[in-house]
Parts: structure tokens; C-alpha cells; sequence
């Protein structure tokens, strides 16, 4: 019994509390649930609701869906589980490789050259569009390597100016999160459909949405990884490094392994923000690649009323991810995850 | 310790790159088109305006009271979303019976699709087949034009952001709780403190740091709001539940009215900054007082 264990009627008081938001947190989902198995007549007459006591349980919403008489299911359900699994695969191993250089190495980048980055990109971009008469994207490229260049090379030369360190560029990774993401999704797709007119199409793509995705799981990666990799402890790494264990070698053999758990909390964190993800996959897709969040949201406007095959397109984004969490919560209590969550 | 070493850009390079082009090309291209007249729809050739798109967004009431609407869901969703989950993460932190189970579905809502969750709502807010419906017809008010009017709307819209949001609050505050050391409340109780006055004076100024943080990332995502409005009520009725994101939306693929809608998104970035400066300016002397 410890100090903080509830004692005497508040202790019932807190339970009522929570079972009170335990039945609004789970009544919609119990009732996606039933209204999935009601019958067309089901549904139309109000509302019902316990399975064969008020009505009787039908399956025709779910074998329609299976049958695919409710628009094209599975291909849509395997774009998003390949997109959802690649992109989270990507931008973990990515990420972790990033967070790792970021905890475990020193890096300076001049103020300077990132300014000169940055106006060298705008300058090259309106010069090339507008002085030179090049495209949209030919010049957006030729700008963004000058730039690249320019700014790399200026670091090289001692500039004057305050010095960036590792949490300067965390903060930078991080910030992107603050975008609204419609700055980026609308861009990116005028940029896509640009690149499209070059004989690259990126629109309603796998490369082109996978792309998106990892760079928009970066900043969240880095930022959960890097957490991670600061509680290893570095005593392992600098034995390693006695025996002349090359850097790489450190990373993939002791590190990587050693880091399990975070590698998979922050994968199927990853994974479940790609797969509920609604605005790019809206802007940038349009029908071969369209991800489910896309198809769910169109059975409404196609459907109207007819709840019980609404019910169980939504269920079949839900599901996924519920079976996911329960993996996770079974992973934390098995200690797998010690740490890993702090 | 941090060290130096060749090897270190191989590492990192990878995600600069994907992170700068995803960022910097999109900024550079919308931040370049918001100063310039760009339609697809009719084809008018770029011409260079200034800042003509800014001066008209902000002279056009629809900017004001989309913005308006995205801050009245935002505040009132995350006030509640602090609240309640405050509230649920004592109750955890507490030993509640049940905190295991708890614990676990609270969780749910959070890694639930927002699309599929606005879809459950419009059929439990549907004004006459519903559940909800038959409750209040029950308590004598039949018939509630819960997605048709503009302040029911939106409450619909809180309240969704409320079941999808508040679990996240759920799970930071209750980390920050389980970091509290148990010898300050020994101390308190000791000296007779009731509850309440142990969480006036010890708990929740402890907790302002993390709170401060959890308020701060859902108010900046709940700005950016559009997949739950997008389904139920896409926007309507008129433009009253309309969100900013929404807006662009509208304005850049359905009229392509590209010009417009970046400087409609900058002035959304702008928005957004803005609000986190004001909130940080707000709470800063609370949180070196507590320091």
C-alpha cells in the first residue's frame, strides 16, 4: 500500500469516472461493431442494440465487401499495407541511423552557410524561372544542388557567425513537424505533377507517396530514437571501439540489435500515423495507389445511408491497428519494451 | 561524450537529404507562388501580383471566420482534451481497480483511423435513426440537428476530436506522474493537507512542464484538422464548420487557384507561428517560477 493508492469513497469515485469514459471511448467502436452485422431493414428501422436479442445478426455488409462488390478492397488494402509498411521500415532504419550520428558524434554547421543555403535555393529558383526562362522543376533542381554545393563548401572555410550543434539540428528535424502539413501536401503535388511533365510521374505513385511518408515520419523518428540511443549505455560501444571495431560495424552489430525495442515502439508508431494518414495520401494519389483512409472517406458521399457496408469499410482501417496495439501492450508487458517508453 | 568521426555523414546524410528536399522545395515553390496569379482552371499564365493574394485573403471575410472556426475547435477541444485527461491520469496513476484494463482500451481511440471515426459519428449523430437521437427523444428532444446547425456541428466536431485526443494526453500526463517522487506527498500527508490542496500545491505545479508540452503539440495538430470535418460535415452547413486546411483544400483542388492558396497556406504557417509565440510568451514566467 503506497502513499499514492486511493483510499476510502474517492477510490469509487474514480472508478465510476472511468468507467463513465471507458463506455464513451468504447460505445463507438462496439457500435461500428453490430452495425456492421445488421441487415439492410436492420439498420433503417432506429436504433438496436445487443446481436439477437433487439435484432437479428446478418452478414451480407461483409460478404458484399469480400466479394468486392464495394469497390476494389483488397487492391486498396494491399497499397496501403505495402506503403504503410515500407515507408515506416524506411524511415525507422533511416531515422535511427540519424538519431544515432546525432547522439553519438559531433556535428557544426555554421549559421552561415545555412543562410546562404537557403538564399542560394530562392535566388537559383527565381533566376533559373524567370531570368533564364528554364521549367518549374529543372530549375528547382539546378537551385536546390547549387545550393547543396555552395552551402557544404562554405562550411569548410572557418565563416564567422554563430556555430550550430546537435541540438540545433534535432530542433531543425523536429520543427518540420510544426508545418502545417497543407503547405507541404499542396506543394508537393504541383511538384510531383511537374516532375510528371518531365517523364517522371510521381502522382498516384508507390515512390512518390512512400517518399512523402518517410520524410514526413523523420522528424518524429529522430526525435523518439534519439531518446533511445542517449540511455544505451556507451560503455559497450567504447570497448568495441578499443578492439578497432569499425564504426559501421558497431552500429549494425551492437547497436541496432541492442535497440530492439525502441526500433520496433517507433516502427508501429510509424506505421499506424502512415496508415491513418488522410491529407497526402489525398493530394497525391488518385486511384492505383489510393490508400484506405481515401476509400473509406469516399463511402460516404457513394453510400449514403447505407450504414452497415460504411460500417464495415471502417472497420476493416480500424482492425489493423487495434491488432497492432494489442501486439504492443502484450510486447510492453512482457518486458520487451523495458525502457524503451520512458 | 560526442566524437568525431568521418563516418558520421554517412549516417546522417540520408535524412537531411529527404527532409530538406520535402521541406525546402515545397517552400521554396509555394512561397514564390503565393506572390504571383497562377489558375489551372481557366489557364492563366503566371503573373507576378505582389502581395496581391495576401492583401485579398486577408480583406476576404471567409479567411476570418475560418480561422475563426479552426480556433474555436481547437481551443475547446484541447481545453477538454486537458481536462478530462488530467483527470483520468490521477485516476490511473492512483491505483484505480481496473487500471490495467483501463490503461489498454483508453489507449484505443488514439491509433483509430480519424476517417473512420468521423463515419461512426455520423451514424450516431444521425438525427433520426441514431442512438443519440433516441436518447435525447428520450429526455424529450427529438429530432437535434446535430451536424446541420452550425454550434451543434461544431460541438459534434469537439466532441470527436475530444474521443480521438484525449488518450494521448492520457498517456503523457500519466508519465510525467509516475516521474513524481513519493516523498513530497509523505511530507504532505503528514502535515494534514487534503487532497485537493496536495494537487493545488504539489501535483499540478510539478506537472507544468509536461502539461505546458501536451497542450502545446495538440493545439498546434488540432489546428491542422481537416480529415474529421472533411467526412462529417465537409464543411458545412455553408462554410460554418470549415477549417483552415479545409479551405486551401477547396480553394487548391477544386478551383486550382494556385496563387491563392499559398499564400493561403503561408498565412496559415503564419497563424500557427503566432500562436505558439503567444501561448509560449503566456506560460513562460509560470514555467521559470516552477523550474
Amino acid at each position: 500500500m503506497s502513499i499514492r493508492d486511493l483510499k476510502g469513497p474517492s477510490r469509487w469515485w474514480a472508478l465510476a469516472g472511468c468507467l463513465i469514459w471507458l463506455a464513451f471511448t468504447l460505445f463507438p467502436l462496439y457500435w461500428a461493431v453490430i452495425t456492421s452485422f445488421k441487415s439492410p431493414l436492420g439498420v433503417v428501422g432506429g436504433p438496436t442494440y445487443i446481436p439477437f436479442v433487439d435484432f437479428e445478426p446478418s452478414l451480407t455488409a461483409w460478404s458484399e465487401l469480400l466479394s468486392g462488390a464495394r469497390g476494389q478492397f483488397y487492391a486498396t488494402f494491399i497499397a496501403s499495407s505495402i506503403i504503410g509498411i515500407s515507408a515506416s521500415l524506411l524511415a525507422t532504419f533511416i531515422g535511427a541511423m540519424a538519431a544515432y550520428a546525432l547522439v553519438r558524434f559531433t556535428f557544426e554547421v555554421r549559421l552561415l552557410s545555412a543562410v546562404i543555403f537557403v538564399f542560394v535555393a530562392f535566388g537559383g529558383f527565381l533566376i533559373g524561372r524567370h531570368a533564364l526562362g528554364l521549367g518549374q522543376a529543372i530549375s528547382l533542381i539546378y537551385a536546390f544542388v547549387a545550393a547543396l554545393v555552395l552551402a557544404i563548401g562554405s562550411s569548410r572555410i572557418r565563416l564567422p557567425g554563430p556555430v550550430l550543434g546537435n541540438d540545433d539540428i534535432v530542433f531543425w528535424f523536429v520543427s518540420q513537424r510544426m508545418f502545417p502539413p497543407i503547405v507541404t501536401a499542396f506543394a508537393l503535388y504541383l511538384m510531383y505533377t511537374e516532375m510528371g511533365k518531365m517523364g517522371f510521374k510521381l502522382v498516384d505513385t508507390y515512390t512518390g507517396l512512400t517518399f512523402a511518408y518517410v520524410a514526413f515520419s523523420l522528424p518524429i523518428v529522430i526525435w523518439l530514437m534519439r531518446d533511445f540511443f542517449a540511455a544505451l549505455p556507451v560503455e559497450v560501444e567504447e570497448a568495441a571501439m578499443v578492439d578497432n571495431v569499425p564504426t559501421w560495424r558497431i552500429f549494425f552489430g551492437i547497436v541496432l540489435p541492442m535497440s530492439k525495442p525502441g526500433l520496433i515502439a517507433t516502427f508501429m508508431i510509424t506505421l499506424a500515423f502512415v496508415w491513418n494518414e488522410f491529407l497526402f495520401a489525398l493530394f497525391l494519389t488518385n486511384s492505383k495507389w489510393q490508400t484506405l483512409p481515401i476509400l473509406v472517406a469516399g463511402q460516404n458521399s457513394q453510400r449514403g445511408d447505407e450504414w452497415w457496408a460504411i460500417s464495415a469499410a471502417a472497420l476493416v482501417a480500424i482492425i489493423p491497428m487495434v491488432v497492432m496495439a494489442g501486439i504492443l501492450s502484450r510486447l510492453m508487458r512482457s518486458g520487451l519494451l523495458l525502457g524503451a517508453i520512458k | 561524450m560526442t566524437r568525431q568521426d568521418p563516418i558520421k555523414h554517412f549516417f546522417i546524410w540520408p535524412a537531411v537529404l529527404i527532409v530538406l528536399v520535402i521541406s525546402i522545395f515545397p517552400l521554396i515553390y509555394s512561397l514564390t507562388t503565393s506572390f504571383m496569379s497562377l489558375r489551372l482552371v481557366p489557364p492563366i499564365p503566371a503573373r507576378f501580383v505582389g502581395f496581391g493574394n495576401y492583401t485579398e485573403l486577408l480583406q476576404n471575410p471567409r479567411f476570418w471566420r475560418v480561422t475563426w472556426t479552426t480556433t474555436i475547435i481547437a481551443v475547446t477541444s484541447v481545453m477538454l482534451q486537458y481536462i478530462i485527461g488530467f483527470a483520468v491520469a490521477l485516476a490511473l496513476n492512483r491505483r484505480v481497480p481496473g487500471e490495467g484494463l483501463f490503461r489498454v482500451s483508453f489507449l484505443l481511440p488514439m491509433l483509430v483511423a480519424p476517417v473512420a471515426v468521423a463515419l461512426i459519428a455520423r451514424q450516431l449523430l444521425n438525427p433520426t435513426m441514431g442512438p443519440l437521437n433516441e436518447v435525447m427523444t428520450f429526455f424529450g428532444f427529438p429530432n437535434l440537428p446535430f451536424l446541420t446547425q452550425t454550434y451543434w456541428a461544431i460541438g459534434a466536431i469537439t466532441a470527436v476530436e475530444v474521443w480521438q485526443w484525449t488518450p494521448f494526453v492520457i498517456l503523457m500526463l500519466l508519465a510525467g506522474l509516475q516521474t513524481l517522487p513519493d516523498d513530497v506527498y509523505e511530507a504532505a500527508a503528514l502535515e494534514n493537507a487534503s487532497p485537493w490542496q496536495q494537487f493545488i500545491g504539489i501535483t499540478f505545479p510539478m506537472m507544468m512542464p509536461i502539461s505546458a508540452a501536451v497542450v502545446f503539440i495538440r493545439l498546434i495538430e488540432s489546428y491542422k484538422i481537416i480529415d474529421t470535418v472533411f467526412v462529417m460535415t465537409g464543411g458545412g452547413p455553408g462554410i460554418s464548420t470549415e477549417t483552415l486546411t479545409l479551405f486551401a483544400y477547396q480553394e487548391g483542388f477544386k478551383k486550382f487557384n494556385l496563387g491563392y492558396t499559398s499564400a493561403l497556406s503561408f498565412l496559415f504557417l503564419i497563424v500557427i507561428t503566432v500562436i505558439g509565440l503567444i501561448y509560449l510568451a503566456v506560460l513562460k514566467p509560470y514555467l521559470e517560477k516552477h523550474r
